[in-house]
């Protein structure tokens, strides 16, 4: 990113620089990042290696054959599959999502809704969110997890951990990203608004067909970073009973005294949110270039 | 909940182990090994001249009774005071010192001859400390809820079909993967508390959890709505070696005289009878098959 692109097809080079400063420009500039990432890199990992109990961590968290063994898993001496466990995160994280964005955009609209009917829901929607992003997460997981089991509510009560979870996730994460979509929406000029009214737009269809458009666009990296959260969050579920990769990796570590499943579980976390941080960072740029140019 | 930190690695080190320790100790050879400890007992001694004994602060009954060592009452003061007057040190002259729970099993050097407070073999912590031999043989019992399914239907066919619930890293869950083989994956909690809760919601038919906490679980923790005790010990499963040992600093010489006195107590019955007069809550648990 910072290699300097604009310089290094610029037509005509910066004669006022001093001779000295060019090093860091154009081909030997990108010989001088090379030098400088390479001696960082090796610091880094000579720390590692030279560090006095150098060794032991090695051993611990970081043995190729405890590590390809967590990952498998044993199930019948308990030993749980840490790459098996990941796909609950996975299918958690995908149907929270969908969840999430559907019940967020419903409590968004609703708070910037301002028909007088609505009040009490306004009300309602407006504790919802008050009250949900200002608990911790693992409480709420608590609380639906072994809350709703003791009700005796028929199938509500006889789901598996996986799905209290979920209900968990989707009750808290709601109330972040209905916020992120009321963010959205305000964020749409007021003379966007008042010109489909003067359309003869009614209210619901210049929310419709002109706010959300307009305004979802806008939040669409925040979601993504709500998103990214949320992948990595299905780990406190495993506090329901719920076996996904964290726990997995904790009762491979429980039981053969070796830390290695848990650096493969973060590395299966890593595989999913750093390619999704990279699609944000992409998104961002994308979407900064556009509205510059529709400046211009 | 002192053993749920027991884990696989301990469970085969500790049966190979006991293994060992029932069979080994002709009466005459240890009555002569008596009589040399009796006379070079104080040497080793942490205080010379005294036995000083480390336990935790609270303790609990049946081990302690009152939360006084010092009385001779509960099962580990009486064994304490047991090994004592085996040693020929009197009632006056063994000291009482306190060793939180958690330190005991750490490295490094002691303030006390052994320590008494409930703590399991594990082959881990043996490489820290040195236990002595075993003087109480833990087993994992099965608690579920009154009422339960479980309470009546439980050969060993049937309870391969229940949900399991248990704390990460326990004996408990391990007897469950190794001894029960379950059909269903069983749930793994945290905490025991959560296991628990589980269970008292339905989300569990049971835990697999050892006797002297299967008891207390069954009979405190686990409540009704109306306060009244809901949980059931169904029953025990056989011993597979796990147990409580004394525990001295890494390499100290005293525990051989210790395992003398202890053999000596095991084989004259006076182990067996305070196990009896103590431990009769958890003894007379029925035993089950996995």
């Amino acid at each position: 990113m910072s290699l300097g692109h604009d310089e290094l097809s610029s037509p005509t080079p910066n004669l006022f620089t001093p001779p000295r400063r060019r090093f860091f420009t154009g081909r030997r500039g990108l010989a001088a990042s090379t030098i400088s990432s390479v001696l960082l890199v090796a610091a880094l990992v000579s720390v590692f290696f030279w560090a006095p109990g150098s060794a032991s961590v090695r051993y611990y968290f970081f043995n190729g054959h405890d590590m390809w063994q967590s990952f498998i898993g044993h199930p019948q001496t308990g030993l749980l599959s840490v790459g098996k466990g990941f796909f609950t995160n996975i299918w958690m994280c995908l149907v929270c999502e969908v969840l999430i964005l559907i019940l967020g955009l419903g409590v968004a609209w609703i708070r910037v809704s301002r028909s007088p009917v609505l009040y009490p829901f306004r009300v309602l929607a407006t504790a919802y969110t008050d009250v949900f992003r200002g608990i911790p997460l693992l409480l709420v997981v608590f609380m639906v997890g072994f809350g709703l089991p003791s009700m005796q509510l028929g199938f509500l009560t006889t789901q598996s951990p996986d799905v209290y979870g979920c209900m968990a996730l989707t009750i808290t994460y709601t109330a972040y990203v209905a916020e992120v979509f009321r963010a959205g929406i305000y964020s749409v000029p007021n003379g966007q608004i008042l010109a489909a009214r003067s359309l003869g737009l009614t209210h619901a269809t210049t929310m419709r067909r002109v706010t959300l458009p307009q305004g979802v666009r806008t939040v669409i990296p925040p979601l993504l970073n709500d998103f990214i959260s949320l992948q990595k969050d299905t780990a406190l579920v495993s506090v329901l009973g719920a076996i996904e990769a964290a726990r997995a990796a904790q009762i491979y570590a429980s039981t053969t005294f070796n830390g290695s499943g848990l650096v493969v579980a973060s590395l299966l976390f890593l595989a999913i949110t750093i390619p999704l941080t990279r699609f944000t960072d992409r998104l961002l740029d994308r979407d900064r270039s556009r509205r510059l140019a529709a400046l211009a | 909940m002192r053993t749920f930190r027991l884990l696989l690695a301990g469970l085969f080190g500790a049966s190979a182990f006991t293994g060992v320790t029932f069979t080994s100790g002709p009466a005459g050879a240890s009555s002569s090994a008596l009589a040399t400890c009796r006379t070079t007992i104080n040497a080793e001694e942490y205080a010379k001249g005294k036995l000083t004994v480390a336990t935790d602060n609270p303790v609990y009954t049946p081990w302690f009774v009152n939360n006084k060592p010092s009385n001779g009452k509960g099962f580990e003061s009486a064994l304490a005071y047991a090994i004592a007057a085996t040693l020929g040190i009197s009632k006056s002259n063994v000291v009482w010192a306190y060793e939180p729970f958690d330190n005991s099993y750490t490295p490094g050097p002691k303030k006390f001859d052994f320590d008494i407070n409930e703590i399991s073999y594990t082959a881990q912590r043996a490489k820290a400390v040195t236990f002595s031999e075993s003087y109480y043989n833990v087993t994992q019992s099965i608690v579920t809820l009154q009422g339960s399914v479980v309470a009546k239907k439980h050969s060993p066919a049937q309870l391969k079909t229940y949900l399991y619930g248990d704390q990460i890293g326990t004996t408990g869950l391990a007897y469950i993967y190794n001894h029960i083989h379950p059909t269903q994956q069983p749930r793994v909690y945290s905490t025991l508390d959560a296991a628990v809760l589980a269970l008292q919601t339905g989300q569990i038919n049971a835990i697999v959890v050892d006797t002297p906490d299967g008891q207390y679980m069954a009979t405190s923790e686990v409540e009704n709505a109306k306060k009244k005790a809901d949980g059931l010990q169904v029953g025990q499963f056989p011993s597979t070696g796990e147990h409580y040992g004394l525990l001295f600093k890494k390499g100290n010489p005293l525990v051989g005289c210790i395992n003398v006195a202890l053999n000596t107590l095991k084989s004259n019955g006076t182990l067996a009878s305070l196990t009896t007069k103590w431990l009769n809550i958890y003894t007379s648990v029925p035993v089950i098959k996995p």
